[in-house]
């Protein structure tokens, strides 16, 4: 016993295992980071795609968008057409700006100023009474009930948030 | 950083611009800035007086408007009962007929949107929306 203690003391710091300890904590909170960076980015990618996905139906049936518009009844016609043809390529130029990482924070501010507007309409018009389609993922979108409506939009706007946040902390 | 995103945020929604402007132009014979409805898709009461027996009315009305009253020979077909009512419409029409689609007037949406439908889903040609609805028609009835 006391031989072995006084091998123990004879052994020199360099070779005592401290250093690879160090590391290895190193490696967790880096992995760590890297795993929560991969699941922002997936959160990106799925609120992006949903965004595509949207503005893309409407893009290639601007009618039926415009006709969906003027349901809710709060727009004249002609700015009805206007936002039907415009409205699309802003969220699919903001959905690619989500994935590519580019203007993030303003393709951000406006989807989250789009989503709060659509929804604020959506709960005017069933305040209304009016019996409307959303519109908002075109064909897909028509039978939806209301809570199922308000239910996606509120989701989206959470991801929208949740990533608005994200990226504040690390700006 | 506040200008920075002011700047992020007009950048996109004038690059939106170029793409909107676009789809105004490629579907330029596909919509009016006017009205809701393409004027080749309305139909007064008096050309579809003028139609005769060639016209199919079709009443877009909820059930208890129709049950109420309507247009003789018309055939009730609302959004409510689309599936349960189309297989009667259907059985009605015949290929040269001209259908008009009405609801309660002016403003109401319910025609527009039975038009729409039964040109897209249905397939079928020579649908018009009744200027005015039914208003209009008990106008002329007057």
């Amino acid at each position: 016993m006391a031989e072995e203690e006084e091998v123990m003391n004879q052994t020199p710091d360099a070779q005592r295992p401290t250093f690879p300890v160090e590391v290895s904590a190193e490696d967790t909170t880096s992995n760590v980071k890297h795993r929560t960076n991969i699941i922002w980015r997936i959160i990106g990618f799925i609120v992006a795609g949903i965004f595509l996905y949207a503005g893309a139906i409407k893009a290639l049936d601007p009618v039926q968008f415009a006709s969906d518009i003027d349901n809710y009844k709060i727009l004249p016609w002609p700015i009805s057409v206007a936002l039907a043809f415009y409205l699309p390529w802003l969220e699919i130029l903001c959905g690619i700006a989500l994935v590519v990482r580019v203007l993030f924070r303003g393709a951000l501010s406006i989807l989250i100023a789009l989503i709060v507007v659509f929804t604020l309409s959506t709960v005017a018009a069933k305040a209304r009474g009016l019996d409307i389609t959303c519109g908002c993922f075109g064909h897909a979108s028509q039978n939806w009930s209301f809570p199922s409506h308000l239910a996606t939009n509120l989701a989206i706007l959470a991801g929208l948030l949740a990533l608005w946040f994200q990226s504040s902390s690390k700006s | 950083m506040r200008s920075s995103l002011v700047r992020q945020v007009l950048i996109l929604a004038a690059l939106a611009l170029a793409p909107g402007v676009g789809g105004a132009v490629y579907f330029r014979h596909k919509i009016s800035w006017r009205s809701s409805i393409l004027p080749s898709e309305l139909a007064t009461v008096d050309q579809a007086h003028a139609w005769g027996g060639n016209v199919i009315w079709v009443d877009a009305r909820p059930d208890d408007e129709f049950a109420s009253d309507h247009v003789p020979g018309a055939i009730s077909l609302n959004e409510d009962r689309w599936n349960e009512l189309l297989p009667e419409f259907l059985a009605a029409w015949s290929p040269g007929k001209r259908i008009v689609v009405y609801c309660s007037s002016l403003s109401c949406n319910a025609s527009r949107e039975v038009a729409r439908r039964l040109r897209k889903e249905a397939q079928l040609p020579d649908v018009f929306v009744l200027e005015g609805g039914w208003e209009a028609w008990l106008k002329k009835k007057k």
